[in-house]
């Protein structure tokens, strides 16, 4: 609330030009699919469609593709999560607390998976599930997911647990706590809420994913992202696309509002190496 | 690693003796799917290309794929307009961010705050729905169209399926991170320094120059390897805004793989990539550690 500065009375002009072309680029294509999916007709020259109505959401919804893609993602972004906390969550408090070889080597390898082009390594990937059957199936596709997930769920963990304060464990361990209790009273209390934004964007993650799924997946596992693909590309009725689109937004604005803690501290882009 | 060493500073409650299997035991699961999965891939696909049958069968150093890559000349055009795609997106993401975050470092208040959430926005879009949004905006009688033709102006010459589909595409997928590694280098550019040059009458463009740049010169590769690690192989905006041909080295590795049925050629294209983003790669890979080291 620095606003009530005084010592700024100037309009603050370059603001207002950032501001007004942020909108009209990010804001502004949003809304236009926002009104597609609302949309019942809408002839080219007319500025405001000629009818506004809900006849596309039955019709999106009532497709047993939409329905079969969308559980099919549920289930796999919720296999992928649980996976991959059950493996990262151990593994990162390892890294945060306990001392063995190869530590620091191990805990920066996780960063190879980020330091190749995504799709140039997806295809080697899936040279090698070629071989063992793995393309088309909804495993491969898990694995596939899976190591996307593993830097997210291994370095923001790490520093959750690394943040919490060392000397109220101790306290813990003086007046005769166990190490389990330790974790469950002290340790996990300080570092869930940051774990829980983790595991949060893992899921969405995986949601979203695309290029994997789009690659090791077809054609048997046609996931949400990869259906949209062909409804845009089999230019399909366009408020299909539309609706999709509002309703796959809606796990990601939910992302937004409990990523914000993660994101805003710069934690973030120091984890992109800034 | 201030955290790290602390952890190794203190012996007393950490019994390291009785631990150290235990550690490795809990990261080992993580670490071997990683190993399988990413780093032996990478391996397999340059021992596969270059160590492989001939025609009689029998195995031998072969460089016969890279070869027709590099003389086939769709292959060439391919890559170059990669090439072009990624330089492109990683120039206009300086022009556009740079000035973002200066604002952003420097200014305080709601119109800021405003300005930075929507910088952040691109990143809760995926990519699939930013192509769908591309398509009915810019597109053929998309919005811009509608709102042209409403005040009486021509239509535009639509950038949906042309090289420069997928750089406004990709431009605008990779705003939130390149601001918010610049914002996070330019943290470390002090009020000081800026008054310091003013007072002595530097101009703005001066300051930024000689004060600002200098200082930040480090994000700005940071943001850059990042941007280009993500664009030069990136498939889902090239394959849904690009041209069929040529195309992107995305959508060109997917059909040789999927359509064409050929993973010996799409391994091929893979290791090309590697090979053009490997100093990238490694800069990126020594700034995140030297930065987590500090």
């Amino acid at each position: 609330m620095s606003t009530l500065a005084p010592s700024r009375p100037r309009t603050d002009w370059t603001g207002i030009v950032f501001a007004a072309l942020l909108s009209a680029a990010i804001v502004f294509p949003l809304l236009v699919v926002g009104t597609w999916a609302f949309t019942e007709v809408w002839r080219y020259p007319n500025v405001i469609p000629q009818q506004f109505g809900l006849r596309f959401w039955g019709q999106t919804l009532g497709r047993p593709d939409v329905w079969g893609s969308l559980m099919l993602s549920l289930q796999l972004s919720t296999v992928v999560t649980l996976l991959s906390a059950a493996i990262c969550l151990p593994a990162a408090y390892a890294f945060a607390r306990m001392d063995f070889p190869g530590r620091t080597f191990l805990f920066f390898s996780f960063l190879a998976g980020h330091a190749f082009p995504k799709f140039g390594l997806l295809i080697a990937i899936a040279a090698i599930f070629l071989q063992l059957n793995l393309i088309g199936t909804f495993w491969g596709v898990v694995l596939i997911q899976l190591v996307g997930t593993l830097l997210f769920m291994i370095w923001i963990p790490v520093a959750a647990f690394q943040s919490v304060d060392r000397r109220m464990e101790e306290a813990a361990r003086d007046v005769g706590a166990g190490p389990f209790r330790v974790f469950w009273s002290v340790t996990l209390p300080q570092a869930g809420p940051t774990i829980a934004a983790a595991v949060l964007l893992s899921f969405v993650g995986t949601f979203y994913e695309t290029e994997g799924a789009w690659l090791i997946g077809a054609p048997g596992i046609r996931t949400m992202p990869v259906l949209m693909i062909s409804f845009i590309n089999n230019q399909m009725v366009i408020q299909f696309g539309a609706v999709l689109s509002v309703m796959l937004w809606v796990p990601s604005f939910i992302a937004l509002m409990f990523a914000r803690r993660v994101i805003g501290g710069g934690a973030f882009a120091r984890g992109f190496g800034a | 690693m201030t955290e790290l060493a602390e952890g190794e500073a203190r012996p007393l409650i950490e019994k390291t003796g009785s631990r150290r299997p235990t550690g490795l035991l809990l990261v080992a699961v993580p670490v071997l799917l990683m190993a399988w999965l990413i780093i032996w891939p990478i391996f397999n696909a340059f021992a596969r290309t270059v160590w492989r049958p001939d025609a009689d069968g029998d195995y031998g150093f072969n460089l016969s794929s890279y070869v027709f890559f590099f003389s086939d000349q769709y292959s060439i055009n391919n890559l170059t307009i990669t090439l072009w795609t990624t330089g492109m997106c990683a120039l206009l993401l300086l022009v556009i961010c740079l000035p973002i975050a200066i604002y952003l470092r420097f200014s305080h208040g709601r119109l800021p705050a405003y300005v930075q959430a929507l910088a952040i926005f691109p990143m809760f879009v995926p990519s699939i729905i930013l192509a769908y949004a591309f398509i009915r905006v810019l597109g053929p009688n998309g919005m811009v169209d509608i709102l042209l033709n409403s005040v009486g102006l021509p239509k535009i010459r639509t950038p949906y399926l042309t090289p420069w589909g997928p750089v406004i595409g990709l431009v605008w997928d990779n705003i939130p991170l390149t601001v918010l590694i610049l914002l996070a280098g330019l943290g470390s550019v002090s009020n000081q320094a800026i008054e310091a040059a003013r007072d002595v009458g530097a101009r703005r463009l001066q300051v930024f120059w000689y004060i600002i740049l200098p200082r930040i010169s480090n994000s700005v590769l940071v943001a850059i390897s990042f941007a280009v690690l993500g664009i030069f192989s990136s498939f889902t905006l090239p394959y849904l805004l690009g041209p069929a041909s040529p195309e992107m080295m995305g959508p060109f590795m997917n059909r040789t793989f999927r359509e064409v049925n050929d993973p010996l050629n799409a391994i091929t294209q893979a290791v090309i990539t590697f090979c053009f983003c490997i100093a990238f790669g490694l800069f990126y890979v020594r700034s995140v550690a030297r930065n987590q080291g500090k």
